[in-house]
């Protein structure tokens, strides 16, 4: 029981550590500028849109209709 | 040989990445280990730090974030770093209604629209430039503010994909059915009556003012959108981005319904007219009149807010409950006598435990946004804190030179320039014209009292309380340089912005009459290509150089890039 209890602690103290150093290194920095923010603005450049200004400009309908 | 040029150029980019290069005064000598240890344990003096040398090229990446003794730097990675990561993740789950359709959702609306899929990851790094080189109480009260901030965006932007039919194959879910969806300068306040069963939701803050201070590459898509379809390039860059949203079918369809203002000023009036073509449902336009003092307009002002109501009550079948208004306004009531008390500490002590950015965003987020419960929350720790601050007499900014007041609309994309300020020059800028607009308690004795304190809350609405409602409010700068006991002035200079460039000469007289120091702050509010975030630190080192003839407390900050950062 004490070893599974000392494992337990053991495998937390390596994810603290783990995390303070991304945490100090910016490394969670480092992958969204160079990683994740690229991709995303690659797929948001070519991206599909709905042309808008073939909107019509009329009276719109209430939500709630009269009865 | 290619194995070699390989390793050659992997060894360079983790240098660049993360080795801070020693300046050359202390690259020799013996090695002081009691320096050392209190270094490690403190944090390095003021003087010493050299947080320019921390950076990674333009990017505003560090090489490491900056150690700030090992107290501060476990609160930060714990109670900062961690603690908000897990509770982002934790509020993605509460604000979408569980686990896994928080996440599912979430995850839709970030692959689905820029401002949420290229923006907000960063969030910790908006932290970092605000909270730069702040140290004890200063650091936890501002970090709490920031903290509320995430919070209820992450509220604003699950309740908007819950019911998003554009994430939901066109279907009106019940939850569309309930929401209210209104321009980002109509206050919350509005809306208490129907709190209860209605929900309202901004539609710009999200998606497009929080964005700028957050990540601000994002909001220059919508801009040139805007301008694209050949709308004039010279209004506000601030209406411009609201508009260009719905140019480039961005914006989120998650109500039935659309309320808009004319606030702060006539830019909004443009982006009301392109919202009724794009949103193509009913609208309603509320009106505030511009020049507010006029007793003659009072009346109509608190008719335009009951004819809004009525507009709410017709669409949704929904009746007015003043019961709940008055629940809500006095709850509003206490956000707003905490906020007098913070007031009073910044003006008479040197004891307040919250930096000027996060004074300035958090002040105009929550009286704009309306009473939510997370102001209450974050309003109690910080309490905690001020009370702990005063009581033992904790000078929060001890390297302060200056007490500045910074005035007018402020740049978006650089709304930390106070904390580079501060680590820099000793600037301590203590409020801000933002911070002091809303400032007014919303009475509840009688219906009248409550429709008039409401109009005025709405009048005294940002920009339009100081910046565009009348020459006498803008010249109220002076009262407040002596109630917060400031010395100078940053006074911004918001080049698209007609109604303060009108006003521009008259201020230049009264500085020179009245023999203020002010620092001219030329921006275009969310747009960085105007004037840089570094053109702006130059011109506020030059002043200080030439004119104040003062040597910087960190030389490395005087002079770096940015232009690629967040
Ligand atoms: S910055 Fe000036 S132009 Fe822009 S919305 Fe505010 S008051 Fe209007």
């Amino acid at each position: 029981m004490k070893k599974f209890i000392l494992k337990i602690f053991g495998i937390l103290a390596v994810i603290y550590a783990a995390l303070f150093a991304v945490f100090y290194y910016d490394l969670d920095g480092k992958f969204i500028y160079y990683i994740f923010e690229p991709f995303m603005v690659k797929r948001f450049d070519n991206m599909k849109r709905e042309d808008n200004l073939k909107t019509p400009y009329d009276m719109k309908e209430d939500v709630m209709k009269e009865e | 040989m290619k194995i070699l040029n390989k390793a050659k150029i992997v060894r360079e980019k983790m240098k660049e990445l993360f080795v801070v290069e020693k300046p050359e005064n202390q690259q020799e000598g013996k090695k002081d280990i009691k320096k050392i240890a209190r270094d490690f344990w403190y944090g390095k003096p003021h003087e010493e730090r050299r947080l320019g040398d921390l950076y990674v090229g333009d990017t505003g990446l560090y090489k490491h974030r900056e150690w700030r003794g090992f107290v501060d730097t476990m609160y930060y990675f714990n109670m900062i770093w961690l603690y908000n990561y897990a509770h982002m993740v934790t509020d993605i789950m509460k604000y979408g209604g569980g686990p896994v359709k928080g996440v599912v959702n979430f995850s839709k609306g970030l692959m689905r629209y820029r401002w949420m899929g290229q923006t907000y990851l960063t969030v910790m790094h908006w932290f970092d430039r605000g909270l730069e080189g702040m140290r004890g109480p200063i650091l936890r009260g501002s970090a709490w503010h920031y903290r509320g901030m995430v919070s209820e965006t992450i509220r604003q932007f699950q309740e908007m994909f819950a019911s998003d039919k554009k994430l939901h194959g066109g279907k009106e879910s019940e939850q569309w059915k309930h929401n209210i969806a209104h321009n980002e300068t109509v206050s919350g306040s509005i809306f208490y009556g129907f709190h209860d069963v209605l929900e309202d939701i901004p539609l710009e803050m999200i998606t497009y003012f929080v964005t700028c201070h957050v990540n601000n590459h994002t909001v220059l898509n919508y801009i040139d959108a805007a301008q694209s379809i050949g709308l004039p390039a010279d209004p506000c860059p601030m209406c411009q981005a609201e508009y260009g949203l719905f140019v480039l079918d961005d914006y989120p369809d998650f109500a039935p319904t659309m309320i808009t203002s004319n606030e702060a000023c006539d830019g909004s009036v443009a982006t009301s007219v392109i919202q009724d073509w794009f949103l193509n449902r009913p609208l309603f336009a509320m009106p505030q009149p511009m020049r507010y003092d006029d007793p003659l307009v009072q009346e109509h002002c608190q008719r335009e807010i009951e004819e809004c109501w009525k507009f709410i009550e017709k669409q949704y079948g929904v009746p007015f409950n003043w019961e709940m208004y008055c629940k809500y306004a006095e709850e509003q009531n206490k956000l707003t006598a905490f906020e007098h008390e913070k007031w009073d500490v910044a003006a008479n002590t040197p004891y307040y435990p919250i930096n000027g950015v996060a004074q300035a965003l958090y002040r105009i987020y929550y009286s704009q946004d309306g009473n939510r419960p997370i102001w209450h929350e974050i309003d109690a720790h910080v309490r905690k804190i001020m009370n702990k601050t005063v009581k033992n007499k904790i000078v929060t900014l001890p390297k302060t030179r200056h007490r500045v007041i910074a005035w007018s609309c402020a740049p978006l994309y650089y709304s930390s320039w106070c904390t580079w300020a501060y680590n820099c020059w000793g600037l301590n800028c203590v409020i801000n014209m933002d911070s002091l607009m809303f400032d007014q308690f919303l009475r509840t004795d009688t219906y009248e009292h409550a429709l008039e304190d409401l109009s005025w809350y709405n009048e005294k609405a940002p920009m339009r309380a100081m910046a565009v409602g009348g020459h006498e409010h803008i010249l109220s700068l002076w009262d407040y340089m002596e109630r917060f006991k400031c010395d100078m002035v940053v006074m911004y200079d918001q080049l698209q912005c007609k109604g303060m460039q009108g006003i521009h000469g008259v201020f230049e007289d009264e500085f020179r009459k009245r023999d203020i120091h002010a620092i001219w702050v030329p921006h275009a509010l969310p747009d960085k290509r105007t004037v840089s975030r570094k053109e702006i630190r130059k011109i506020i080192s030059d002043y200080m150089i030439t004119v104040m003839r003062e040597e910087p407390l960190d030389p490395t900050l005087l002079d770096f890039e940015d232009d690629s950062s967040w």
